[in-house]
């Protein structure tokens, strides 16, 4: 049985629309639509909503004659309502009475205010980055003049996580890159009889640019990236403003922490991903071209010089910083909402690698012009 | 609104000789507990004394320990997920920290029932949201985010998300905490309305004594790891038992071991 039923009286142009049975979330939509298209009749101009037959009404049920009312009243139809049982009179009073519908549209702003707003917002991340390197920097001061201390055990632990956990994916990769590098290599270099070079190359590109590059990558998706989480979450949590009213310092007793452990580990990662890329190369210059290992060994002291040593290891530092900072001001950034933790995770994945790479671009053009002018 | 003669339809919920804990601890035991259609039943005990676990194992959320548990005449316990999820569709649930999804506006968590489950047109949905913010006094908070609410709003955010689809019984653990009296007076009412009007059965826990009187046509008392005492305000109240007594008299119980013991306590706290 349908749940509502119109009949028409062309006299008074009176819609009555009787309603049987429960009005329920199974049969609301139903009586929704039958509500929506009386309202659409032109020819109505009063509706008279009869509850003689019907049952029990739940909030479905209310929330389409609450609906319906302000259907007629914008198409200008009288409305009424009859029969109503004791039940019914009890439900509706549960109506409010005052609350307007809100408005279901945002006011979009335009474009120019969009600009507008953006550029505001990049000046104020800009007002807060330079805050957190100048807090970063007073508190490393503060724990250098021994005024204030980390906190205990922190840098270990940090080391241990960031470091000693990814020793294993830092060597493999490594040890791959330096094998890839050396087939491609020999392919080259062996056309012009000068296979013997590829030593010379695989060292330098190694040492000055894959080993500490391809550790900051690993670094910023698997440190950088847990950095904004942890941070972000604590922000979310309010354990940020918690350790400021507390007064301890969020920036000592968590960043610095998370910022020494990154400046020693990930050079002594890119160190070992150098060594590792090179034992790579040297096992596939021995296997292919039959390149005795001493030798290759005797090319890469020869042809690296101390300059290029410290060239990747400075990198590897700048791009420690680079992470280290990404990750905590985005993550402190992280707003009131849990989503935008996982956007502050991913944003400092993309801005960390795209800073490493332009870095690196700026410091191989300027060594290069350097160098040879 | 008594319910003389019983029927087994009108039994929503029955609990009978059930333990709940953790990990093989029992916190409550020997819990025997009928509730019926159309009343409101406070639940009332110190803090931590097992209130929030209780509604947990009633509500399918964590297996009691021993005993059997019948909530709208089935035992969750063996019923498999999809059943279980179908029975609870029928329930509501209020939790003591809101549970409110961060990440969604207040409009959306109240609807996410309503969308995820029904088949309702929008503007249905978008009323009904609107006629239960309104009874939880959050008129115009439909687009904000849960954690830019007071934790009394949350709250409130919380209850309306719980009765939106018209459950059978709700479960609120405390609902009026952290609420002004004005606003916790009306809220009480609201849970007035929802049993009167709409026929809803409720368990409430709370602490609030004005609430406890106003509302409940039973009140049901835990302590000592067992159902304490059980029945009408009025007889509560009455009660000639100490705790119970001083529970209703806002009489500072003596806490065991206040001084002397501080060795005992932080060796306790090292090895928890
Ligand atoms: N996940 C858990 N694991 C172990 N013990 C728990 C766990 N959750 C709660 N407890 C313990 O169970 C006991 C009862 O907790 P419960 O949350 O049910 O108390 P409550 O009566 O709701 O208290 P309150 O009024 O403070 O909300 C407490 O002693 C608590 O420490
Ligand atoms: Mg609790």
């Amino acid at each position: 049985m349908p749940v509502a039923h119109t009949t028409f009286d062309r006299k008074t142009r009176t819609a009555t629309v009787r309603v049987a049975g429960d009005v329920s979330l199974t049969t609301a939509k139903e009586f929704y639509g039958h509500m929506r298209g009386v309202a659409r009749r032109r020819d109505v101009r009063s509706v008279v909503l009869d509850f003689e037959k019907a049952g029990r009404v739940d909030s479905s049920g209310l929330a389409v004659v609450s609906l319906a009312a302000r259907m007629m009243e914008r198409g200008g139809k009288a409305f009424d309502l009859v029969h109503l049982g004791e039940t019914h009179r009890a439900a509706l009073d549960l109506l409010p009475r005052d609350a307007v519908a809100v408005a279901d549209e945002t006011d979009h702003p335009g474009f120019v205010r969009r600009v507008g707003m953006s550029i505001l917002d990049y000046q104020d991340a800009g007002a807060a980055f330079l805050a957190l390197l100048a807090d970063t920097g007073r508190q490393l001061l503060y724990v250098i003049t021994r005024k204030k201390r980390l906190p205990v055990g922190a840098l270990t632990d940090q080391i241990e996580k960031m470091g000693v956990d990814a020793v294993g994916i830092v060597g493999l990769l490594g040890l791959l890159l330096g094998t890839t590098l050396a087939f491609q290599g020999i392919v080259l270099l062996q056309r012009f009889g000068a296979g013997v070079f590829v030593a010379d190359m695989i060292g330098i590109s190694m040492v000055r640019e894959f080993g500490p590059m391809m550790t900051a990558i690993i670094l910023t998706g698997r440190t950088g990236a847990a950095i904004a989480a942890e941070l972000g979450t604590m922000k979310v949590r309010d354990e940020l403003d918690a350790l400021t009213t507390m007064g301890v310092s969020p920036t000592r007793f968590l960043l610095l922490p998370r910022l020494l452990a990154l400046s020693i580990v990930q050079p002594a990662l890119s160190l070992m991903s150098m060594f590792l890329g090179i034992g790579g190369g040297m096992i596939i210059a021995a296997l292919v071209l039959h390149l005795p290992p001493d030798l290759f060994w005797d090319r890469i002291v020869a042809r690296i010089t101390f300059g290029d040593f410290l060239h990747g290891m400075g990198k590897s530092l700048i791009f420690a910083w680079i992470i280290g900072f990404t990750g905590s001001h985005l993550g402190m950034r992280a707003s009131a909402n849990s989503t935008s933790v996982g956007a502050a995770t991913t944003r400092t994945v993309v801005v960390s690698v795209f800073f490493i790479i332009v870095v690196d671009a700026v410091a191989a053009t300027i060594s290069t012009i350097g160098a040879h002018p | 609104m008594k319910v003389e003669t019983r029927t087994s339809a009108d039994v929503l919920l029955t609990c009978r000789d059930v333990s709940v804990g953790y990990e093989d601890k029992a916190i409550l035991s020997g819990v025997d507990l009928e509730i019926v259609r159309g009343e409101i039943v406070t639940l009332l005990g110190g803090s931590g004394c097992g209130k929030s676990t209780m509604l947990r194992a009633i509500t399918g959320l964590q297996a009691p320990l021993a005993g059997h548990i019948e909530l709208l005449g089935q035992d969750m316990y063996a019923l498999d997920n999809e059943a279980r999820r179908v029975l609870l569709r029928r329930t509501g649930m209020a939790f003591q920290q809101d549970a409110l999804f961060g990440s969604l506006t207040i409009q959306e968590n109240v609807g996410l029932p309503l969308r995820e489950l029904t088949k309702l047109p929008e503007p249905v949905i978008r009323e009904m949201i609107r006629i239960k913010l309104a009874l939880v006094g959050l008129s115009g908070f439909e687009k904000r985010y849960p954690p830019t609410l007071s934790g009394g709003q949350r709250k409130r955010a919380a209850l309306a998300r719980a009765s939106i689809l018209d459950p059978e019984i709700i479960f609120c653990d405390e609902p009026s905490a952290g609420l002004d009296p004005i606003v916790a007076a009306g809220l009480d009412e609201t849970l007035c309305q929802f049993r009167d009007v709409l026929g809803v059965t409720i368990v409430v826990v709370t602490h609030e004594l004005d609430s406890i009187r106003t509302i409940s046509d039973r009140a049901v008392m835990f302590g000592g790891g067992k159902i304490m005492a059980m029945g009408s305000v009025a007889d509560l109240e009455a009660s000639t038992d100490e705790a119970v007594y001083n529970f209703f008299h806002r009489v500072a119980a003596e806490r065991p071991g206040r001084a002397g013991d501080g060795v005992d306590r932080l060796h306790h706290a090292r090895t928890a």
